[in-house]
């Protein structure tokens, strides 16, 4: 699939994703040992996304089980279709007639019916679920199980079978083994422990929130068109926000969502209006915002105070100087 | 490399990592399949094969440069020292080069350590040190104390005086053998230093293996000895960091809260819904349904004792209750010494660590100066809140019942204890003392369900589990 860990990180920049060299090798690793990955981290550090790439870059379809509170083996892995093996019986009740015609005893009955092998219990009557279609997908396959933190811990046990030894056991068929090796990722976002036993079956990366370097050039990447200087403010003051104790600390796609909105605004540079009038598509909770103004207008006033100095000359640099005012005699008073 | 790689994993293990044996050999079919010149990517790839844990990694982090690096790059150092203590002028590689070409023409039989100072080659002198370190059980070293006992011991190891010894008869040939004066002098010069150095590195080789023992030791007797750390002499240190453990605790014990739950979930047999869901199947039951058991949340109220000797509980007690929020149907708390007052609003509407500085300051509805007095706090409470108390209501009272001789009034937690579900007091005093001297303790036992001890973190988890189940 790969042959280095560059490649990785190349094939992955062609689909737009920045990975780092430790995501890659991570990536590499999982390719090369067929090992399932179990990716964690905050929440918007694009661990879903990188599962997506992944599976674009090696061409290979994209399975998807999200995992949610009650999630069990009848969704996950395979269910009987109940109704159509009723259906069954009634269709085929002449069938059985002639297959039984001319028996004179029960046993006699039953064992010709024996005979004619488990036709009720055959794949034909089973419904495969993500994991069940990823093990029998006919084509080699990526399968993405998501948010495993979400699902119950006795899910886990379902898991474990699928991720060590890519098989899926049904009582009544058998052991179904895998045509390809599929890809794995496991995403968490460490609401719960993973167990042990999970733990050790799978490759283990950790993402966290990108540098202020790497988070440009996911925005460089993502953002085509948007200015130098914008770019850098964004970034800076995402970076500063997200020291913060916040409730919800601002993820990459909302600093990705902030960027288009300003692109969308003709900004080119951030000023304190614009900033509070569009602070609410990177934080999502009152106080948090309440938190993060007094941060802000700081960053901003030094920031609008370099800029007067670089360009002393520029005569309309009045205008972003006035309202920087007001919050410098706010912090005064704190 | 896999010895190197399975020692690496016991020590691991040994701070606290796990480890298991397939990860361990999934570390080495990784590295199978990695370029080794790389160190970031070998470094990579060891973690992600055998460290699974967020926390684990920063431990991952510093053992790995531990182990990894570093002696090498320390050894060259000292070696590099050792030259740049030579007298300007002196010319290392001619000096080499002539003593090659003496030692040549002579016959002479060093030993490897004699052999490797003289050349100052660090790769041999290492392996030499790692071999008498193996040698001489460095890896049982235990304390700071022990450091100048185990050098010598590898010193002794290496014989670094018999190969003091070969050197200087070396020297004695190399006058004989007519080396000009300025040359010896410098030569011995030089030899010292080397000699120095590599003692101070068997030093060094052995510090970093008390450091690879001993890492995380003190860390982890840290935090035991915090979960075990009275209340009663906690520093703002302690505070802080138990802030901390608290936080990680409140979020194990709700992940095994809503998993309890869930496991109550499964109740009764639901006829009713059964028929309807199979309806599709011409009625024949495929689909069994179970009723769901309604989810009993309790509803809590917090009575806590503000003044000096029980803050502590109360803060901590607070703090799990405000983050063990989504466990409780409604929860309100109170503060007293004399007066009582709600200080449920400060909980809404500040931030958690903020409402609880303020409440345990009187949340500016009561004066925290004053002299404990429970008798008039419950007093307060029975006239102005009692309506607040419904059967399904779990009454938590804390403080250490010390009334400065006032009257007890125990009649109102009787009303209280009447109405409420549940009256649980924790008392950060031993039951030894309670009723002793001004502890009316005795006086209230009765009109409580559950009164217990609690005067450390890990009493205190104790509790809250109990109280949320």
């Amino acid at each position: 699939m790969f042959d280095t860990v560059e490649e990785v990180q190349k094939r992955l920049l062609d689909q737009s994703y920045i990975a780092g060299k430790k995501i890659a090798t991570v990536v590499y690793l999982a390719s090369k040992l067929k090992k399932p990955v179990l990716v964690e981290g905050p929440a918007g550090v694009g661990k879903t996304e990188l599962a997506k790439v992944v599976a674009a870059a090696v061409n290979r379809k994209l399975i998807r089980l999200q995992c949610y509170e009650g999630l069990d083996e009848s969704k996950a892995l395979y269910e009987w279709e109940y109704s159509k093996q009723l259906l069954y019986t009634q269709m085929l009740r002449d069938k059985i007639g002639e297959v039984i015609q001319g028996t004179k005893s029960l046993k006699e009955a039953s064992e010709r019916i024996a005979a004619q092998d488990d036709v009720f219990f055959s794949e034909r009557f089973i419904v495969a679920r993500p994991l069940l279609k990823a093990i029998t997908s006919p084509e080699p396959v990526l399968l993405l199980i998501d948010e495993v933190d979400k699902s119950d811990p006795e899910f886990e046990a379902f898991l474990l079978e699928v991720l060590s030894d890519y098989t899926v056991s049904v009582p009544e068929v058998g052991t179904i083994q895998a045509k390809h090796i599929p890809l794995v990722f496991l995403t968490s976002n460490d609401a719960r422990e993973m167990t042990d036993a999970l733990k050790r079956r799978c490759l283990h990366l950790h993402i966290d929130f990108p540098s202020q370097e790497e988070e440009i050039r996911i925005l460089e990447l993502k953002v085509p068109g948007i200015g130098d200087r914008l770019v850098h403010d964004i970034v800076e003051l995402v970076q500063r926000i997200r020291k913060l104790d916040l409730k919800k600390t601002p993820s990459i796609s909302e600093t990705l969502d902030w960027a288009r909105a300003l692109m969308v605004l003709n900004a080119d540079a951030l000023d304190v209006e614009l900033v509070n009038d569009t602070m609410s598509v990177i934080l999502k909770h009152q106080g948090d915002i309440a938190k993060a103004q007094s941060e802000l207008n700081a960053l901003l006033q030094k920031k609008a105070a370099e800029r007067a100095a670089d360009q002393p000359q520029a005569a309309p640099g009045t205008a972003p100087a006035a309202p920087a005012a007001p919050p410098a005699k706010k912090s005064v008073l704190h | 490399m896999e010895k190197k790689i399975v020692e690496f994993t016991n020590l691991l293990r040994k701070a606290g990592v796990r480890v298991s044996v397939a990860e361990s050999l999934d570390a080495f079919n990784a590295i199978d399949e990695m370029p080794l010149e790389d160190r970031e990517l070998f470094k990579d790839a060891l973690r992600t094969t055998m460290v699974k844990r967020g926390d684990d990694i920063d431990t991952y982090d510093r053992l790995f440069d531990l182990f990894w690096s570093g002696f090498h790059d320390q050894l060259q150092s000292e070696l590099k020292q050792a030259l740049g203590g030579m007298p300007a002028g002196f010319d290392l590689e001619r000096l080499l080069e002539q003593l090659r070409e003496l030692l040549e023409n002579m016959d002479i039989d060093l030993s490897e350590l004699a052999k490797a100072l003289l050349s100052m080659d660090s790769n041999a002198l290492e392996k030499l040190i790692q071999q008498a370190g193996e040698a001489s059980e460095v890896q049982n070293i235990r304390n700071m104390l022990q450091i100048g006992f185990f050098s010598r011991r590898m010193i002794e190891q290496m014989d670094m005086e018999g190969a003091g010894g070969e050197l200087k008869a070396l020297m004695e040939r190399l006058r004989e053998e007519g080396m000009d004066e300025d040359r010896l002098n410098e030569l011995a010069e030089l030899l010292k230093a080397v000699q120095e150095a590599a003692r101070r590195a068997v030093r060094q080789f052995t510090e970093r293996e008390l450091d690879k023992q001993n890492h995380d030791y003190i860390e982890r007797f840290r935090r035991e000895s915090l979960l075990e750390k009275s209340f009663y002499n906690l520093t703002e240190e302690d505070l802080r960091r138990l802030r901390e453990v608290v936080q990680r605790l409140a979020q194990k014990l709700k992940s095994v809260i809503t998993m309890r739950r869930k496991r109550e979930r499964r109740g009764k047999f639901d006829l009713k819904t059964t028929m309807r869901r199979n309806m599709g199947h011409g009625g024949v039951p495929f689909e069994l349904v179970f009723k769901q058991r309604k989810k009993e949340k309790p509803k809590l109220v917090v009575l806590c004792d503000i003044s000096s000797s029980v803050a502590n509980v109360s803060r901590f007690f607070l703090q799990f209750i405000f983050s063990l929020q989504d466990c409780f149907t409604k929860v309100r708390s109170f503060v007293f010494v004399a007066e009582l007052g709600e200080v449920s609003q400060l909980f809404r509407d500040r931030d958690i660590f903020d409402a609880i500085d303020l409440a345990l300051d009187g949340g500016e509805v009561i004066n925290p100066y004053t002299r404990s007095n429970f008798g008039m706090a419950f007093h307060v409470f029975w006239r102005d809140y009692l309506s607040a108390i419904d059967s399904r209501t779990t009454v938590v009272v804390i403080g250490d019942a010390r009334n400065n001789y006032n009257d007890p009034r125990a009649w109102c937690l009787r009303e209280v204890h009447s109405k409420a579900k549940n009256v649980i007091w924790i008392n950060p005093e031993a039951p030894g003392a309670w009723g002793f001297g001004d502890s009316v303790m005795d006086k209230y036992l009765p009109f409580t369900d559950v009164a217990e001890e609690c005067r450390n973190l890990k009493q205190l988890t104790r509790l809250v589990d109990k109280l949320v189940l």
